[in-house]
């Protein structure tokens, strides 16, 4: 079972009033409906922050990777693509980690139980790759007990797994 | 994303250009069915100027695949730049399709 999320690492769990603009702890939050055309806008706000603070092309594919799979594993498999339900996001851009939070309104998994997409027998499946995407390109990757949230973080220092630094900015 | 596609010989060319993100899986799951529809089954996927592709667009990939493969046909994929041949090699999905340096090599012998 994975650990619950440290309560003192948490930052803000159920973003009450979304912010546009980081609240003062760094974190700005959103709530998004279930709908995938809406990860793009949330998705370039983040990744202007990242080109703001000069992070690598190498890691805002990495982030944006891992964002895009995290919202969309929490509409997909999380909310069930209900209309009804929401996902909160909450993120924080410092200039040496990037923080991100994805909650859905779903009955939850357990990440654990995914079965490994790099095997053989499931290399021909057409989904069921976001978990392992997710831990591949992040550094920090904390799902609740329950499975309904994930708390991921890329760390500037950290070199994206495979890629030696380009210097390239985005 | 702009999807192109075009017939060369008896191959069908598909070249995605930018970004196969969620928003733009639809598009291309369309490209896809639409080629496989017509009766394509000797596929090349162009990946020289595709600079992000979520698991969504892979999933569209794959499927074109199975369809392909289940006629007698392939799927290859050509010229995948640095971050995306990396992903391929995460998700071992460079041990499903043919990797090609580019679309000409992916042709011979096709």
């Amino acid at each position: 079972m994975p650990p619950s999320l440290p309560k003192e690492r948490r930052g803000p769990s159920v973003p009450s009033h979304p912010t546009e603009t980081p609240n003062a702890a760094g974190w700005t939050e959103e709530v998004l409906p279930t709908r995938l055309t809406a990860i793009r806008e949330s998705e370039r706000k983040v990744l202007a922050r990242l080109a703001a603070l000069g992070y690598g092309e190498d890691h805002c594919f990495a982030v944006r990777l891992a964002f895009e799979e995290a919202l969309i594993n929490a509409m997909k498999h999380g909310n069930r693509m209900d209309p009804s339900r929401q996902v909160r996001l909450a993120y924080r851009v410092s200039p040496e980690r990037v923080e991100i939070r994805v909650a859905d309104e779903g009955a939850g998994f357990r990440p654990d139980c995914v079965p490994d997409p790099t095997v053989d027998e499931n290399l021909q499946r057409p989904c069921g790759r976001g978990v392992m995407l997710i831990r591949s390109y992040m550094d920090e990757v904390i799902y609740s007990a329950n499975g309904t949230e994930v708390r991921m973080v890329k760390y500037r220092a950290n070199p994206v797994r495979g890629f030696p630094e380009s210097g390239r900015r985005c | 994303m702009k999807v192109q596609v075009r017939q060369e010989g008896s191959c069908t060319i598909v070249s995605i250009q930018g970004s196969a993100d969620v928003g733009a899986s639809p598009a291309l799951r369309d490209a896809f069915l639409r080629a496989v529809d017509a009766g394509a089954t000797r596929i090349v996927c162009d990946l020289s100027k595709t600079d992000f592709i979520c698991s969504d667009a892979l999933g569209v990939l794959i499927t074109a695949y199975l369809k392909a493969h289940g006629r007698g046909g392939f799927v290859r994929l050509a010229n995948p730049q640095k971050r995306l041949r990396e992903l391929l090699a995460t998700t071992r999905l460079d041990h499903l399709f043919d990797v090609f340096p580019d679309v000409a090599c992916a042709l011979k012998d096709a």
